[in-house]
């Protein structure tokens, strides 16, 4: 037979396994970033330590006094997996981008980073679920009298012990060892691989226990149809009614509530979260664990009823089913399974309310009064004491409220007490994630009438049983007044006290929060966090700092971070961003960015309010002046000015270089152009040049060349000279108009005589070569400004031109002139070949002779240059242009004088 | 896109983007609530029995589980994403 020593003794081993577990479970998640630990198995087991002994031993108790209520604790919960997708997904996202640490985080971390909305959450966080604690305690000690009520000898040394001292020792116990596995360190991101390792496994083992006892029992009681006709026969039936009144509907409602807001669910399922990938796997397989769990539920509070004696504990039919068939093994099973239950429920209950207390407590008190130890470790060292204070403290009241309410019998009535509690702050976490108007004044007030409302309607009725003075004011209200009656406010009798009280706190909570959010308007720092919480899916979106850079140097912020998160950790955090920014860690300037990381970081260990008023100390600049914003504007204007400048000056480089790649190929073709010609030249040159060298020898060596002969000789030699001569002066006479040496005297001219004059020079020419010309329109007289000399010149080189190179058989060549917008225009064309189109923009430049010419040779290529150099002086253009005739067509155009 | 979805051809063409899906969750879930909320709940409240078993029990459990399998499915076939600041861990 068992006894309380030997139960006793292997919960001791059984923690002390825990312990082992927890311990090698960090080394590994530490080690390997991979490892199960970080499995979505390991994470949905984790999240089911929703199932507490108020599952274990509660549920079948409930299951045997209410029948089918105890599956709305269940069903609720289903829900909110079910749409997974709206609500905890968007929460890990939010929490992880944030460093939530917790539910006060949270919602002070939404609500402008208030500290005091802090305070409220996590003082009715801590108030709320010291009833849930309480039942924990309550459940260890029942199944550990249980079992040593079994049997004569079943005490063992418990004698003497009452429910009391053992509960204190249950306590002391789990405080010790919470606070040996959850504060043995300060994380960034407040998870506890070792100790969600440990939760997993008391998971499996309190599954394990339970169904194994169902199917016992349900094999013992010859199958399910079997157990339940018996039933049926002794008049118990779990149908009824009523079963789906108000009260139904509340704790379904509460439920669904508490898998969210719950310190602990929000721990493991938001928090201790390190995938958001692995909700996808919740989402199906925490509702299948707790259908598993449930489904043996009614078979055995069913059983119990049927077969254990009247008056026994319908709490503990779990276990003491077992007992009563003798089957010790099996019993011990159940016993483990329980004592897993709760646990695991203290531990990470514990943990996830010290973190709120040292937070966003004892935190800012340290922070405002008295500054923190001047040592590295100072804060980190202060947390952990701070933390296992809370421990101490959360467990001492929940160890209160059980030696306060020890008489009362059902376990599940007193974890509704904490559902509602809890459910208070349910209103303001769905304002935070979808409504941008909510204020932090309203949620406030929402969640602090809430708990008032809960307090009165529901903490304070739960003291009936133990004090006269409640059950008096339950009977006839405070002073009498009746409808103040903590059951019956405002006469609304006759509801079941559940109802009642979830029903006035949640209305009253969520009537301040919707109406006063409407009358209230948010601050800035309020509007920023209800982006960065309601855009969270936005894509794109940054989340930044909410600091200036300037005042604070790399050394402050190091000394507040080496404070807060140890000396080794901020020494990383330091080095990477030097390394991100590419410079040595002594010259790192904190950028806006990196403060901000820095924030989120020290968010993380002492939460979003504290970490903000900790940089806001060192980081004078936290209050954004106008100025800093219009500087921080201009300078952003300034860059967008300056990259358009630039983008304007690398297209007019790009243009630039575009015209300098032509004008070097032109240069090419122009300095081949111009080899060429120089040959030619030379060869021009030495043609007369030999010539004249050779008759010169003749008239030195013979004497004996008669007069004539002699004449004919110096004649050649003479005409030779002056070819050279011509030639010379032409390039002379080019690169002179160039430079613009030669003084130039512009006057007042009429083209047409120049014209005429021109033709009269070249009316041999024309003979000589058998040229008809088309005279054509003659413009009236006009004046131009110009040298009546030069521009002759230009008109005889373009005639002779013309003439030249015609090789038509009947050469004819066209001469008209026209005045048009202020222009006088001279244009002389033939029915020559033309000019190809590939010279028509080289023929004017220097040395450059038409192909036809070119091979001629008769001209020196100089004569179009010179004209249109000419031209040019005058003020004039020369160009080539489509004529009435075949060949080519050049027009002079002069400005005609005005008044003329 | 799982094997199977290929092989069930159209009928699941229509649902598997990720709208649709997200808004296919958003109904299991809350015709889950409804179908666990008096007045339907109360259709199956009767004094019957299947199989030796209250038929408001069957009926829960059919539910529970008709949630849990549409919820695995569902989510199966939504996308998975990526969040965009999983590069920070230390």
């Amino acid at each position: 037979m068992l006894s309380a020593d030997f139960v006793i003794a292997t919960a001791v081993g059984y923690v002390c396994l825990l312990f082992v577990i927890a311990y090698f479970g960090d080394r590994r998640a530490r080690t390997h970033q991979k490892s199960f630990l970080h499995s979505p198995a390991v994470y949905t087991l984790s999240i089911s330590v929703y199932c507490t002994s108020w599952t274990f031993y509660g549920a079948v108790g409930n299951a045997a006094r209410s029948g089918l209520e105890f599956l709305t604790i269940y069903l609720g919960p289903t829900l909110v997996f079910v749409g997974w997708w709206f609500l905890l997904r968007r929460l890990v996202r939010i929490s992880h981008q944030q460093r939530i640490t917790s539910l006060a985080d949270l919602l002070s971390s939404r609500f402008g980073k208030s500290n005091r909305l802090a305070v409220l959450v996590t003082c009715i966080a801590v108030i709320g679920i010291a009833p849930y604690i309480a039942l924990q305690l309550k459940a260890v000690t029942s199944s550990i009298q249980a079992v040593a009520g079994s049997s004569e000898f079943g005490q063992g040394s418990l004698k003497g012990i009452d429910d009391v001292g053992l509960a204190l020792g249950v306590a002391a116990g789990m405080a010790l060892f919470t606070i040996l596995f959850g504060t043995r360190h300060v994380d960034a991101k407040e998870q506890h691989h070792g100790v969600v390792a440990a939760i997993a496994f008391e998971a499996v083992v309190k599954l394990t226990a339970l169904v194994a006892v169902g199917v016992f029992i349900v094999f013992i009681g010859g199958g399910l149809e079997q157990i339940f006709s018996d039933a049926a026969a002794a008049g118990i039936s779990v149908q009824s009614e009523n079963t789906f009144d108000a009260r139904w509907m509340t704790t379904l409602a509460l439920s669904t509530a508490a898998i969210v807001c719950l310190p602990r669910q929000f721990q493991v399922t938001v928090v201790e979260n390190s995938d958001e990938n692995h909700l996808r796997v919740a989402s199906w397989a925490f509702p299948a664990y707790m259908l598993l769990m449930s489904l043996f539920i009614l078979p055995i509070a069913v059983f119990g009823l049927t077969k254990m004696p009247a008056g026994s504990n319908p709490d503990m039919f779990a276990l003491t089913l077992p007992l009563a068939q003798g089957q010790d093994a099996l019993a011990l099973l159940a016993f483990i399974g329980g004592f897993s239950s709760a646990t695991s429920m203290i531990i990470l209950e514990s943990i996830a309310l010290s973190i709120m207390v040292s937070n966003h407590i004892i935190m800012p008190l340290i922070l405002r009064f008295g500054s923190p130890s001047s040592g590295g470790q100072g804060v980190t060292n202060l947390l952990l004491f701070a933390r296992r204070l809370s421990i101490v403290l959360i467990l001492s009241l929940g160890f209160f409220y059980f030696f306060f309410t020890r008489d009362s019998n059902a376990l599940a009535p007193i974890g509704l007490i904490s559902f509602t509690a809890i459910a208070q702050f349910f209103p303001a976490v769905i304002a935070a994630l979808f409504w941008r108007d909510a204020s932090r004044k309203a949620v406030t007030a929402a969640i602090g009438a809430g708990f008032v409302f809960w307090v009165w309607c529901s903490f304070l009725p739960s003291f009936s049983s133990v004090s006269p003075q409640v059950a008096l004011l339950l009977d006839q209200g405070p002073w009498g007044i009746g409808w103040l009656r903590p059951e019956a406010m405002f006469g609304l009798a006759g509801w079941d006290s559940l109802t009642h009280a979830a029903f006035w706190s949640l209305s009253a909570n969520i009537v301040i929060l919707t109406v006063g959010s409407l009358v209230t308007s948010p601050s800035a720092l309020e509007r920023l966090q209800a982006s960065v919480f309601i855009d969270v899916f936005r894509q794109g979106h940054t989340t930044r700092g909410n600091f200036v850079p300037g005042s604070a140097t790399a050394n402050d912020l190091f000394f507040v971070a080496e404070r807060v998160l140890g000396d080794r950790r901020a020494a990383a955090l330091f080095e990477t961003e030097a390394r991100d920014a590419g410079v040595d860690p002594d010259m790192l300037e904190p950028s806006a960015d990196f403060i901000g990381r820095l924030e989120r970081e020290l968010a993380g260990s002492i939460g979003a309010a504290s970490a903000h008023v900790m940089l806001s100390k060192v980081v004078s600049g936290s209050d954004v002046s106008l100025e800093e914003m219009m500087q921080m504007a201009d300078e952003t204007q300034q860059v967008i000015e300056y990259s358009q400048q630039l983008e304007k000056t690398s297209a007019e480089l790009r243009s630039t270089a575009q015209k300098l790649e032509e004008a070097n190929t032109q240069l090419r073709e122009l300095d081949s152009q111009k080899d060429e010609f120089l040959s030619q030249v030379s060869h021009e040159v030495r043609t007369p040049m030999t010539s004249i060298r050779s008759f010169s020898e003749i008239l030195l060596d013979a004497d004996d060349i008669d007069h004539g002969q002699r004449r004919q000789f110096v004649c050649t030699i003479h005409q030779e000279s002056l070819r050279l001569t011509k030639l010379l002066d032409e390039i002379l006479d080019l690169s002179a108009l160039e430079r613009g040496e030669r003084t130039w005297q512009n006057a007042p001219i009429n083209p047409e005589l120049a014209l005429d004059r021109a033709l009269n020079v070249c009316e041999a020419l024309l003979r000589q070569r058998n040229v008809s010309v088309e005279r054509g329109k003659r413009a009236a007289s006009a004046l131009v400004e110009g040298d009546v000399d030069r521009l002759c010149q230009v008109y005889i080189n373009l005639i002779s031109n013309a003439v030249k190179y015609n090789d038509a058989s009947h050469p004819v060549i066209s001469v008209s002139s026209r005045m048009r917008t202020g222009h006088h225009l001279v244009e002389i064309a033939d029915n020559g070949p033309g000019i190809a189109t590939g010279e028509r923009k080289l023929i004017f430049e220097k040395f450059s002779r038409g192909q036809r010419a070119a091979a001629d040779q008769s001209g020196a290529g100089l004569g179009l240059a010179i004209s249109r150099q000419i031209i040019t002086r005058m003020n004039g253009t020369l160009e080539l242009v489509q004529g009435p005739l075949p060949g080519a067509c050049f027009r002079v155009r002069l400005p005609v004088l005005t008044g003329a | 896109m799982p094997r199977w979805s290929a092989l069930c051809g159209n009928c699941w063409a229509v649902v598997v983007d990720r709208r649709k899906l997200a808004s296919a969750l958003l109904v299991l879930t809350l015709s889950g609530a409804l179908l666990m909320l008096p007045p339907f709940v109360m259709v199956f409240n009767q004094p019957i029995s299947h199989f030796g078993v209250p038929q408001i029990v069957i009926y829960l459990f059919v539910v529970w589980l008709l949630l849990i399998g549409g919820t695995a499915l569902l989510t199966h076939l939504l996308p998975r994403e990526q969040p965009p600041n999983s590069g920070e861990s230390d």
